[in-house]
């Protein structure tokens, strides 16, 4: 099969099997939600977490694929990566959070729905190889989020919350596109291959509406990734939305933006580099200072996770910056030890709240005595965000800084070394509430569900667990990484020693 | 009977005061143009071009600016035609005709809806921040940027010519058939969105009256 | 033919009216309209070099049908949320809006 123009076109819609049954088990779940009342409350999440184990699966046939389906969406380690990493935030959170959304989300069966919509979403954003699967990607994660952030019950705060998202979603989705269509005008097309061809050939005359719509994809990405000049909705929504919804803004959704990022910024424009690299080094260091600065101040701990997580992603912004083999696959691993202490966190904040019903930072005291196994992952997932050795983050945060320095932006990791020991501070002020401070009123012991067992145990584990043996992670982001850059792996004989990597040239930004 | 009713009266005042600006704005306008034109400055298309620009702009700065949320809507209208002209400009036929059909038929009642929706009650509404000279300071930054972008690039050799309605349908429903799947989950989650966010003091309603 | 830069800086204009509407408007439906604004300029663009620069491939047409079609979902999405926050508290404007601070 040809298409308009004579390319050849891959059409084995086997390759979208993950996508296919993610999409079929949303209108499933909404399906058994509508017509069988019987079903109770236990089907959707049931269904949903059966769709999201049968993905993952579908998803592991695709390992070393390379191979694209109709010249649309390429599937390759990148993509697989990003698959397998979106759908595990999805079963965690369904066995996680589940009993949250039953008591505080208004339409759970819609909930979840949306879940799977919005991975097929954060999918295609990591997998597309034209701009508009890639817009349209944006678009359907967006959509989902801006409903799912909405749907608080009994919560006065989740509506407004949903409507400045949307709002400033919108404009954000605008800029993007006003730059897309620049970048489409200088490039003359839509692919991403046929863009970077296009833009290393000559571009004389061209320049300004090139760096136009570089500032304007940049502004309209760092929207999605809440960075720091247009970061202003990120609190206001991690705070009104119901908590799995936060746990999932900051997980898939960050993720998700990083992946288009390095699809982007490493591959069709990637010959501009001495365009956009000056304006990625602002955004992260912008993002590192404020999102740290500002974290200090918050006493809600959602409004806290936001600004911590608003710095996270200056720190990942930072491997943007020097994108090459090498800080691509800082990133990845970066970004996954990142999702797992943050998800754990997510968790434990969720069983917290299902208990007490309360998310302020004050009312964390004495949470040693009255549940200490929740303190302690909380404590953990803490001590990882703000890189303590032995732990996921300590691991992650060394490989990226290692990879930025490298790359020739060591004042940036000065940024993000001093950015991190702020951090520390206002971390250490919930671990102190938990541990040094005597419980508020009732003081006996209580424990959590089963589930909140399995996914809050199950993450503590792989914290500890990358934070001691980091180099399956490594090995994995690796190859991610490689099917990104066409050049040889990273590390050639990656699986060991992982930090001691030995450093092949970065083939962009060696200026 | 329907003496009684404000309306007519309101519709004669916005049809005679938007007639009457119209002619004075476009009066002249015209005039310009067809002078210019005789004296074969321009070409006919240009004629329609600059028509249709100063509808759109027009449009566009009585949308936000003008402090009747109703006008505004009105005069979305005016710039989104306008646009669907510009399209016919650009050789692209089925766009214009999607234009209106989408906005037209669909955006612009949406938001008259909308505004009756929220606007039941005669509150004082503020419109406008008090940011305005900020804001207008980004905007006129913002035209002046991409005005001088788009002039001063040299965009090569160019051609242009009229994409024939079968060539347009296979590239669409051809090539790129999986965005158009994709469009198909986006438009189920907006119709959710909208179902849930509607539905939900009477879902509350009906769960109270069941307890 | 009519130059392509008009195009461009008829889009340039609009677009730059739809960000300041954005920036100086206060109810939240004359902010969806100014999005609107900017999307019109956005299409404007992508048909522009479509027919200009990219005669035989034209995806630029087929990006703005998709750009009307996710404008026109955007404004029932929105509006829905809009509703629902007036009937919580009976009102429409994003600074009236404010239980969480900016």
């Amino acid at each position: 099969m040809t298409d308009f123009l004579g390319n050849h076109l891959n059409l084995n819609v086997g390759l979208l099997l993950p996508e296919i049954i993610l999409a079929v088990g949303s209108v499933l779940v909404v399906f058994l939600d509508m017509f069988w009342e019987k079903a109770g409350r236990g089907s959707a999440p049931l269904v949903t977490f059966l769709t999201l184990i049968a993905a993952g699966v579908a998803s592991a046939s695709d390992i070393d694929a390379v191979d694209d389906f109709a010249r649309m969406v390429s599937i390759d380690n990148f993509t697989t990566f990003f698959r397998f990493m979106f759908i595990g935030v999805g079963i965690m959170l369904v066995i996680g959070g589940w009993e949250y959304v039953d008591k505080h989300v208004n339409h759970p069966a819609e909930f979840y729905a949306l879940l799977l919509l919005s991975t097929v979403g954060a999918i295609f954003m990591a997998s597309a190889r034209d701009l508009l699967i890639a817009y349209l990607g944006i678009e359907v994660l967006s959509f989902s989020l801006y409903i799912a952030v909405s749907l608080g019950k009994n919560d006065n705060r989740a509506g407004e919350a949903g409507l400045k998202y949307v709002l400033l979603g919108g404009v954000a989705s605008a800029m993007l596109l006003y730059g897309l269509s620049l970048l489409y005008g200088v490039a003359g097309s839509t692919q991403y291959g046929d863009i970077a061809g296009a833009l290393q050939g000559d571009l004389t005359g061209l320049h300004m509406p090139l760096i136009l719509g570089l500032t304007l994809i940049v502004s309209g990405l760092g929207f999605k990734v809440s960075a720091v000049p247009f970061h202003m909705w990120a609190p206001d929504a991690y705070e009104g939305a119901p908590m799995p919804v936060t746990a999932y803004l900051s997980a898939t959704s960050k993720g998700a933006t990083l992946a288009l990022f390095l699809r982007w910024f490493g591959g069709p424009l990637l010959p501009a580099i001495g365009d956009w690299q000056w304006m990625m080094a602002v955004i992260a260091t912008l993002t590192m200072v404020f999102g740290n600065l500002i974290a200090l101040q918050q006493h809600n701990v959602k409004r806290l996770l936001a600004y911590s997580s608003i710095a996270q992603g200056g720190f990942m912004l930072m491997a943007v910056t020097t994108v090459s083999d090498i800080s691509a696959s800082a990133l990845l691993v970066h970004l996954g030890g990142y999702v797992i202490t943050n998800l754990a966190l997510f968790l434990a904040i969720i069983q917290f709240y299902n208990r007490t019903g309360k998310e302020e930072i004050t009312d964390f005291a004495g949470l040693s005595r009255t549940n200490p196994y929740l303190a302690v992952v909380i404590t953990a997932g803490l001590f990882s965000l703000a890189g303590m050795p032995l732990l996921a983050g300590f691991f992650t945060k060394f490989i990226l800084f290692q990879a930025v320095v490298q790359g020739g932006f060591l004042w940036l990791v000065v940024v993000a070394v001093v950015g991190s020991t702020v951090s520390l501070f206002y971390y250490l002020q919930v671990i102190r509430q938990m541990y040094i401070y005597e419980p508020v009123g009732d003081a006996s012991r209580w424990t959590i569900s089963g589930s909140g067992y399995i996914a809050t145990g199950v993450l503590l584990a792989a914290i500890v667990f990358v934070g001691i043996q980091g180099a399956p992670l490594y090995t994995v982001a690796d190859r991610a990484a490689f099917a990104l850059f066409d050049g040889a792996p990273v590390a050639a004989a990656a699986g060991h020693a992982a930090p001691a990597a030995p450093a092949a040239a970065p083939k962009a930004g060696g200026h | 009977m329907f003496a009684r009713l404000p309306l007519p009266s309101q519709f004669d005042r916005i049809i005679i005061t938007g007639g009457l600006v119209g002619v004075m704005v476009m009066g002249p306008i015209l005039i310009a143009l067809v002078t210019l034109y005789m004296m074969s400055r321009i070409t006919g298309g240009e004629v329609v071009f600059y028509l249709a620009s100063v509808v759109v702009l027009g449009g566009a700065i009585a949308a936000v600016s003008l402090s009747n949320l109703v006008h505004s809507a009105l005069s979305l209208i005016a710039t989104l035609m306008g646009v669907a002209a510009i399209y016919l400009m650009l050789l692209s036929e089925f766009l214009a005709l999607v234009q209106i059909l989408v906005y037209g038929g669909g955006v612009i009642i949406l938001v008259i809806f909308g505004l009756m929706l929220t606007n039941a009650q005669d509150d004082p509404v503020v419109l406008d921040g008090s940011q305005k000279p900020f804001a207008f300071g980004v905007g006129a930054m913002i035209c002046g940027l991409f005005v001088a972008a788009a002039l001063l690039a040299q965009w090569g050799p160019l051609e242009a010519n009229l994409v024939p309605f079968p060539d347009f349908g296979k590239r669409l429903f051809g090539d790129y058939g999986l965005p158009i799947i994709i469009v198909a989950f986006l438009l189920d989650i907006a119709f959710t969105g909208a179902l849930v966010n509607a539905r939900r003091a009477e879902h509350a309603g009906s769960k109270e009256a069941a307890k | 033919m009519i130059p392509l830069q008009n195009f461009l800086v008829l889009s340039a204009l609009l677009f730059g009216i739809g960000f300041y509407g954005v920036l100086a408007r206060r109810s939240a439906i004359l902010i969806l309209i100014s999005v609107e604004i900017m999307l019109a300029a956005v299409a404007i663009n992508f048909i522009a070099f479509a027919t200009y620069r990219d005669p035989k491939a034209f995806s630029g047409l087929v990006f703005a049908l998709f750009v009307i079609a996710v404008a026109a979902a955007e404004v029932g999405l929105a509006l829905g949320i809009v509703l629902r926050l007036f009937r919580e508290r009976r009102t429409a404007n994003v600074d009236e809006a404010s239980s969480l601070k900016w």
